[in-house]
């Protein structure tokens, strides 16, 4: 007995605590995918709600946004689901139609601070479907090119190209093999190529890129009644041939590369294609080593400006419990006002306040990316997005993207079997 | 590869023995039932639960949320026309026809070898045994760094040997290589310490009296250590083969199926059209076929091992 009543204290305090703890305190469970330095940041913010609101306590849980939503797929199967779902704007459709969403309209009727006034009205209109809004958006992100200052100065250039032909010809003076020659020199050997003019992305980045040279071009990629493919397969072609050349033609991006970020630091490529949420990382090379860069606007090849955006939004999944909705929705909008920290990350801002206040515009490097808000083009939120677009599976656009990129396949060729492949996906009811 | 096939084998086989040796005395003993039970618990609720679920699903539309649709065969007929089903199928056979013998012919040989009295045997063992333990993200992630083009230390060996660089990962013709290079380092351990017990289980005696009867080394491991292997050797070709066609994480993690198609196999093929695409009803269905695909080969070698039992006797 002397054993048992200590524990039975103990028992009694869990007990007793709880009970009192549950009667006040809510927890909402907070689901998001960021792995990297911006996962960090976002915990900081949820700690700092957590420490002002202990009856509102926030339960962030964080893993790589493809397991994410397998995890939201199965807890939503089995008739639960966390009560915000981060996501971006592209991949709202396929969770709306299987109705695991619920609309947001009367939340933004109903708030003071989540109206639409108080948003950048391209970040704003990314949120609906079929004229419906089903999210609260955090930021966005754009391409843009990061370089490397040293280096162009070295190569006595003065501005970051705007253009495809300055792309190309500032790149020749970029790149240079073993013997210091710059491809169209006499005896330039491009088999021992020791600095790269910029990046050639193997990954999803790839038809990124495409994304925005086809849009430069003004395209369509998916008919008006969504069942099947509208590109233009010679305007497609025509934005793969740029990307492919700079690799086989021009010799001033490498073939086959795997870790854009560390070639870029390591200074074996002069410039970088690639979002805004790398700028923590070269600060933090800045500060160690004295990494020297700068950022410009994802520079216009074609007729009219155009960039890949995408960004990331608040969802409030329909099975969660609905109890809680209004503590969520309490969180979210001491988010939307309270998210300094989240411009540490890198991505940009979209609450006004935000975008004006002075601590954003003391912040290196996000200007060029700002600059190219207004031309983002979102790829399309249609329910089948992830038989088309998924980066982590065969889907026409990887497939399309590796052969151009890896194989030097022809562009209109797999333009061609892309767009079928894309018909044939939206053909299917 | 999926380990836990090999979990699902070994206790299998325990339970037969014990049921035989209940079965020879006439009467039930529950004993060792109430032995099995927790693992029977979980084998039911986690894989034959889910199995028939699965069968079920393959007939029907199912996005995981709401009522399933019933389709009768229409998932399998798709099958039929799916192109991606065939490039998952053709790269899971050749996946498996070139690791199969390897990891067979290589884990046997280390096993031979690490199985004499030499110094530095334990240390041997455990090196070549240690990368099974490794989480298979790690191994794939470890491997993609080795296998880069540009800086992978494997791509440094072969140009000091004056060998071009090779684009592993990078490239069609190359990528399920890599792949099944990744795999062998990975799990060749395993089936090598599964041969080292079954070795050590042949009485030394045989060798002595075949040494004294004049058979050289050949004879002896023609005549004497194959065939005491072969229960052995079956155990762990059966094993190969299904974690071989069950080949998923270090693709997953180290290409993703690509470039292209080129490493895109079954069951990465059935996580993606699932989880991914939501189409749980044609995931299932794919699911099904390559459950048929491995009870085919289970009967045949069955089959193919008994004959040769019986034809040894």
């Amino acid at each position: 007995m002397r054993k048992i009543l200590p524990l039975l204290f103990v028992l009694a305090l869990l007990v007793g605590g709880g009970v009192s703890a549950q009667d006040e305190v809510v927890t909402i469970e907070f689901w998001g995918g960021w792995t990297g330095p911006d996962g960090d940041i976002m915990r900081q913010i949820v700690e700092r709600w957590n420490e002002e609101n202990p009856n509102i306590q926030v339960n962030l849980s964080i893993q790589q946004w493809s397991p994410l939503f397998d995890s939201f797929v199965a807890s939503a199967s089995a008739g639960e689901a966390p009560d915000i779902l981060a996501m971006h704007p592209q991949e709202m459709a396929q969770f709306i139609e299987l109705g695991m969403l619920d609309p947001v309209d009367e939340i933004v009727a109903n708030s003071e601070v989540i109206k639409e006034e108080n948003y950048n009205p391209v970040a704003w209109e990314r949120q609906f479907y079929n004229g419906v809004m089903y999210a609260i958006p955090l930021d966005l992100a754009v391409h843009g090119i990061f370089y490397n200052v040293d280096l162009f100065e070295e190569a006595g250039i003065e501005a970051p190209p705007a253009t495809g032909e300055e792309l190309i010809e500032i790149g020749r003076l970029l790149t240079k093999d073993a013997n210091g020659l710059h491809p169209g020199d006499e005896g330039f050997d491009p088999e021992n190529i020791v600095q790269y003019a910029i990046n050639m992305h193997t990954n999803h980045h790839a038809f990124f890129q495409w994304w925005s040279l086809y849009n430069q071009q003004g395209g369509q990629l998916i008919s008006d009644d969504g069942l099947s493919c509208a590109m233009d397969v010679e305007k497609s072609a025509a934005a793969w041939q740029f990307l492919q050349d700079l690799v086989y033609t021009h010799h001033i991006a490498p073939q086959g590369q795997t870790d854009y970020a560390r070639d870029f630091l390591s200074g074996r490529t002069a410039m970088l294609v690639d979002g805004p949420w790398q700028i923590p990382a070269l600060e933090a090379a800045r500060e160690e080593s004295g990494f020297n860069w700068a950022s410009a606007p994802y520079p216009t090849v074609f007729d009219q400006p155009a960039v890949w955006g995408s960004g990331h939004n608040f969802t409030l999944p329909s099975m969660a419990d609905p109890e809680k909705r209004d503590e969520a929705v309490q969180f979210l909008e001491w988010l939307a006002a309270n998210s300094a920290a989240w411009l540490e990350s890198g991505q940009l801002p979209i609450f006004l306040e935000l975008v004006e206040s002075e601590e954003f515009k003391a912040m290196p490097g996000r200007d060029a990316f700002m600059e190219m808000l207004p031309y983002q083009v979102l790829l399309p939120n249609i329910p089948k997005h992830n038989e088309i677009f998924a980066s982590n599976a065969p889907t026409p656009m990887m497939v399309m993207a590796q052969h151009i990129i890896l194989e030097q396949a022809d562009p209109l060729t797999e333009s061609q079997i892309a767009c079928d492949a894309i018909t044939g996906i939206l053909s299917i009811p | 590869m999926v380990k836990e096939a090999t979990m699902r084998v070994l206790p299998r086989a325990r339970t037969t023995d014990t049921q035989q040796a209940a079965g020879q005395a006439w009467r039930f003993n529950a004993t060792p039932y109430w032995f099995v039970l927790p693992y029977l618990f979980f084998f039911v609720v986690f894989r034959l639960g889910p199995s028939i679920a699965g069968l079920g699903i393959s007939f029907t539309n199912w996005a995981a949320i709401g009522t399933p649709q019933w389709v009768g065969l229409a998932n399998f007929q798709a099958m039929t026309r799916d192109p991606r089903l065939a490039d998952a199928l053709r790269n899971t056979a050749i996946f498996s026809l070139v690791t199969v013998p390897l990891l067979i012919v290589l884990g046997l040989a280390l096993a031979l070898f690490l199985n004499r009295q030499k110094p530095g045997r334990a240390l041997g063992r455990v090196a070549v045994f240690t990368p099974y333990v490794i989480m298979s993200t790690v191994v794939g992630v470890l491997w993609t760094w080795l296998l880069d083009k540009d800086f992978g230390l494997v791509n440094l060996a072969l140009s000091s040997f004056g060998l071009g660089k090779v684009p592993w990962l990078v490239s069609q013709d190359w990528a399920l290589l890599g792949i099944v290079l990744t795999t062998v380092w990975w799990t060749v351990g395993y089936n090598m310490v599964l041969f080292l017990a079954g070795l050590q289980d042949i009485p030394a005696e045989l060798y002595e009296a075949a040494r004294i009867d004049g058979a050289d080394s050949l004879g002896l491991f023609r005549h004497i250590t194959i065939p005491l292997l072969a229960p052995t050797l079956f155990l762990v070709l059966m094993l190969t083969i299904i974690n071989s066609f069950q080949v998923f994480d270090l693709v997953f993690v180290m290409t993703s199926g690509g470039p292209g198609t080129a490493t895109l196999t079954l069951v990465q093929y059935i996580y993606t059209t699932g989880f991914q695409f939501l189409k749980f009803g044609y995931g299932s269905a794919i699911a099904v076929l390559l459950f048929v695909i491995l009870v085919v080969f289970a009967v045949v070698q069955t089959r193919a091992y008994r004959r040769g039992l019986s034809g040894a006797q």
